[in-house]
């Protein structure tokens, strides 16, 4: 297995989440506390995504997207991350595509930009008309190996397998760790869910349906976190609902070596954005109270289980 | 707060305008923006002309849906979102086309406003009498047709104490080296998803126009590489502004 490039700290913003280069410079200028950033996913060509509106937050919690994975063309990411100006933090590319030849096209345009590549098996969302990446592959095993598969075949970077809430991830992820996958990202959005005006009368969402996270989905992809640590012991890339310092130390706890940040974004500032960052890893620091973090990864299985200690 | 509000006025501005007021005032610093939405048609970003109505410019499919709208119907809205102005003494505001509109809640919150304002022809000088009242109005029209013949851009500088400029992104382009960096704001505009700072579809230059802005500080303007150059499609791919 590749290990993960050193991410320090260990924090990253979420695949579709800040998405484009000149946003993660900006983020990094602005003193963010992100050790990587992650790109929109990346698809094979050009694609606008749903109508608008394509984001609803009730005030439970949960935010709705449909964004249903607009891209450029991956000729137009190359020259995008050509121009990329980062300092320190890493990059992450994350990859989609309509099937395994596909996502291998793509993985072959950027994986000379990524210091890893995240393959996207979980998107929730589609155009009208459309299967999503979760119908077609992700909640499919032996679909999902074939995709890691040829992934792996494309990049001598690591691949982490990015799963979905939505399908049964540990039969997933078995077959993704077989095929060749060196990390696992617990994980993409949540349903889709629905949310509909009674003024209105009408769907709000312009897709109708939208993949939820924020809070809500906090405890859904903690599980998934807590699951695939103690059957596979990898790294673990942990995202949903992140947004404090406690949040992050209970993925932390659960088996998560690498924390990223989406939704806690909404309504920030670059700056207020960039303090959010700092507070949340302040606060894991103050906690680990001068212990490496890696001693604490996956320390609430122990000791009943010791789940992934043998890894 | 309710998010879907009904039409109670649909005015017509001029041949291509109209002010669309709703049943309810929003509390907004002027320069915020509302995510405006049809229901099954569409969501797209206006500031508030009124605290209960925001001015389109019939600019293409959207624009034209709403401003066909008629008393009784629906519309919903999303905000206030963004940045707006800070407090602005003796500010001399300019405007072009439907941004003239969108300084009209600037102009009532300011101190001793000025206003420079350009169109095409007199019918798209909005606000004009209106303007007159609160200060002096100058005037620049491609035809002609009221106050100087020409582009907005050759009536500056103008003497305030500072300076709010909204219009078409070149023509704001061009005001830029013309007027003192640190007392003057820009008002950016960039298609919009989200609008709450999540996809970075709105992106000039690494700032998202949604959560930064949309009203920046010249100083920040002026190191926007991309401002008056370029901006991202709504699938991300770069396009001319
Ligand atoms: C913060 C903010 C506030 C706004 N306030 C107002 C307002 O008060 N009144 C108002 O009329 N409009 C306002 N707009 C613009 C408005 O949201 C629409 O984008 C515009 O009216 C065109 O909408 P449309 O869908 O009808 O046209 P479209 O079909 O989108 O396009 C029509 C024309 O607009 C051009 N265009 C496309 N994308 C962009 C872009 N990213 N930036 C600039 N031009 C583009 C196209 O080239 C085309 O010529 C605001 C935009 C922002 C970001
Ligand atoms: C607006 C939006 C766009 C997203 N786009 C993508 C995407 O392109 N690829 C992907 O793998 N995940 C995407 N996601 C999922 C996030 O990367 C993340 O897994 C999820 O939102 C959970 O984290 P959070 O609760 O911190 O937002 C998106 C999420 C949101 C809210
Ligand atoms: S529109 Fe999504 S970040 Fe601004």
């Amino acid at each position: 297995m590749i290990p993960l490039p050193e991410i320090e700290p260990p924090l990253i913003n979420a695949s579709g989440i800040l998405s484009y280069p000149e946003v993660f410079a900006a983020f990094e200028s602005a003193g963010a506390c992100l050790g990587g950033y992650v790109t929109k996913s990346v698809g094979p060509r050009e694609k606008p995504g749903n109508e608008n509106p394509v984001v609803v937050y009730p005030p439970e919690g949960a935010v709705l997207n449909s964004l249903a994975l607009p891209t450029q063309s991956a000729e137009d990411w190359e020259r995008d991350l050509e121009e990329i100006k980062l300092k320190n933090a890493k990059l992450i590319v994350s990859v989609y595509g309509g099937d395994s030849r596909e996502f291998a096209g793509v993985t072959r345009r950027m994986s000379r930009f990524g210091d890893a590549i995240e393959v996207n098996l979980g998107c929730p969302n589609k155009e009208p008309g459309e299967q999503t990446i979760m119908e077609s592959i992700g909640q499919n095993p032996a679909l999902s190996a074939e995709v890691i598969e040829r992934v792996r075949d494309e990049t001598d970077k690591p691949v982490i397998a990015k799963l979905s809430p939505n399908s049964d991830y540990l039969a997933v992820a078995d077959s993704c760790m077989s095929a060749g996958a060196d990390a696992l990202g617990c994980g993409n959005t949540l349903g889709p869910g629905l949310a509909v005006d009674i003024q209105s009368r009408a769907a709000i969402l312009a897709g109708t349906t939208g993949g939820i996270s924020g809070p809500a989905l906090k405890p859904i992809n903690l599980r998934m976190t807590y699951e695939a640590y103690a059957r596979f012991g990898c790294p673990i890339v942990a995202y949903g609902g992140i947004e404090t310092w406690e949040d992050a130390v209970e993925y932390i706890l659960a088996g998560a070596s690498v924390l990223g940040i989406g939704t806690a974004f909404m309504r920030k500032s670059t700056h207020e954005a960039a303090a959010l960052t700092r507070d949340i890893w302040e606060g894991v620091q103050e906690y680990l109270g001068g212990e490496p973090m890696s001693a604490l990864i996956g320390a609430a299985h122990r000791p009943a289980d010791g789940g992934g200690s043998d890894a | 707060m309710r998010s879907v509000f009904k039409v109670v006025e649909n005015r017509l501005e001029s041949e291509w305008t109209h002010t669309i007021f709703f049943d309810e005032e929003i509390e907004s610093r002027p320069g915020q923006f509302m995510m405006v939405w049809l229901p099954r048609l569409g969501e797209k970003p206006f500031t508030l002309s009124y605290p209960n109505a925001v001015t389109v410019k019939k600019a293409g499919a959207f624009t034209e849906k709403l401003a066909a709208v008629k008393p009784g119907d629906e519309i919903g809205l999303r905000g206030p979102l963004g940045q707006g102005y800070p407090p602005l003494k003796k500010p001399a505001l300019i405007g072009g086309g439907v941004g003239i509109a969108e300084l009209r809640l600037l102009a009532l919150a300011s101190e001793a406003p000025s206003f420079v304002l350009g169109g095409r022809t007199a019918d798209e000088i909005l606000f004009y009498e209106e303007f007159r009242e609160l200060g002096p109005v100058h005037v620049a029209t491609e035809d002609g047709a009221l106050g100087h013949k020409g582009l907005v851009t050759e009536l500056l500088p103008v003497e305030a104490d500072s300076y709010a400029v909204c219009g078409p992104e070149r023509m704001m382009a061009a005001c830029l080296p013309k007027l003192p960096a640190e007392r003057t704001y820009f008002a950016v505009e960039r298609y919009m998803k989200c609008a709450v700072g999540l996809c970075g579809q709105c992106t000039c230059s690494g700032w998202r126009v949604c959560t930064d802005g949309p009203i920046f500080p010249a100083t920040t303007v002026a190191q926007m590489d991309d401002f008056g150059k370029r901006r991202r499609s709504k699938s991300g791919k770069w396009e001319k502004v």
